[in-house]
């Protein structure tokens, strides 16, 4: 079972105790160091807060199920304030290789819905599995140089 | 790539995926034929010096589009650089310069530095200004003698003008195994 987060952006987030709507999905914030959702984004701007991974009872494909509303917290830290305004977001932005080579932009990410591990990155028609992703941020999302086009010889192409 | 192309490229985070700052000079060490390091820029519209530079043992990867480092800790305060980058000395440049073969013939003008891409700013030759007109490439021997007017290089050099990076890209390993460096 595959899901991605352009799919799951809008997707509603519907508490558990109440039955009842708690918003919406707006952004995801992903731990690139251990290729995994860490939190997900509610709503957007002032009034967006963020939902651990570890308090998502089901990421389903119509809705996202959490225990009740106390799940929702404010964002705490920089990081967590960026990922509220969406400038950390993956999808839409440029990949970079660790040797500064750019692959294009980042089209979608597909996930784990189970777990919330990240599989792979959709960069134009290439998929790079979530194993190359050495980090994400505000600027590019960093992958392995193993992810570079193959040359024929490297050390005698210093460049184009 | 040359070093020219290296100036106003971003400084980017590998694992925290952020432009820092971005480069706003290169500093080259003629003697020792390597990069020393870069000063940089702030990055936005109100972009001026940053007072951090970025030695080169600090760079993890000088690439087309990005100079990539692995965080922020590897911008360095300038009195806590090499003398070389901290207060770079203006007379080194070799932009300019005329290279000289041991055996006395003017090769061209030094018009930029190239270097390997993807590298970590690892300098494998000149872009010149051929002596009999045109652009050319010559690979860089691990030393030479530098005066601030003119570099001296072997008498091989001559055979190893290519025409471009591609080129000279091939030509470098050759050259150093002629001259017993490889």
């Amino acid at each position: 079972m595959t899901d991605s987060f352009r799919r799951a952006v809008g997707r509603k987030v519907v508490s558990r105790s109440s039955a009842g709507d708690v918003g919406a999905v707006s952004h995801f914030l992903v731990d690139a160091g251990n290729r995994r959702i860490a939190a997900i984004v509610v709503g957007r701007g002032k009034k967006a807060r963020l939902i651990d991974w570890a308090d998502v009872s089901g990421f389903g494909p119509d809705a996202v199920m959490v225990g009740d509303e106390a799940a929702l917290r404010p964002p705490l830290d920089d990081r967590e304030r960026a990922a509220a305004d969406g400038k950390l977001d993956m999808v839409g932005k440029r990949a970079l290789t660790e040797r500064g080579s750019e692959l294009g932009t980042v089209d979608d990410v597909t996930f784990d819905p189970g777990s919330g591990t990240v599989d792979a990155l959709q960069i134009g028609d290439r998929e790079v599995p979530a194993g190359s992703l050495l980090g994400s941020g505000p600027y590019a999302v960093v992958l392995a140089a193993s992810e570079e086009p193959a040359r024929s010889n490297d050390r005698s192409t210093p460049a184009e | 790539m040359t070093a020219s192309q290296i100036n106003g490229l971003p400084v980017v985070t590998v694992h925290g995926g952020e432009d820092v700052a971005e480069v706003r000079d290169v500093i080259y060490s003629p003697e020792a034929g390597r990069l020393v390091g870069l000063t940089l820029n702030k990055r936005g519209f109100f972009s001026g010096r940053r007072r951090e530079v970025l030695p080169a043992d600090a760079i993890h990867a000088v690439g087309r589009d990005a100079v990539m480092i692995l965080d922020e800790s590897s911008l360095t305060a300038p009195e806590d650089a090499p003398d070389d980058i901290g207060h770079p000395a203006t007379d080194r440049n070799v932009i300019g310069n005329d290279v000289l073969t041991e055996g006395g013939r003017s090769l061209g003008v030094v018009r930029d530095l190239a270097l390997l891409v993807g590298s970590r700013g690892e300098v494998v030759g000149y872009q010149i200004d051929k002596t009999g007109g045109g652009p050319g490439y010559i690979p860089l021997p691990a030393q030479l003698a530098v005066s601030g007017a003119a570099l001296v290089v072997p008498d091989i050099t001559e055979e190893f003008i290519r025409d471009d990076l591609v080129g000279l890209g091939a030509a470098v390993d050759d050259f150093r195994g002629r001259l017993g460096l490889a």
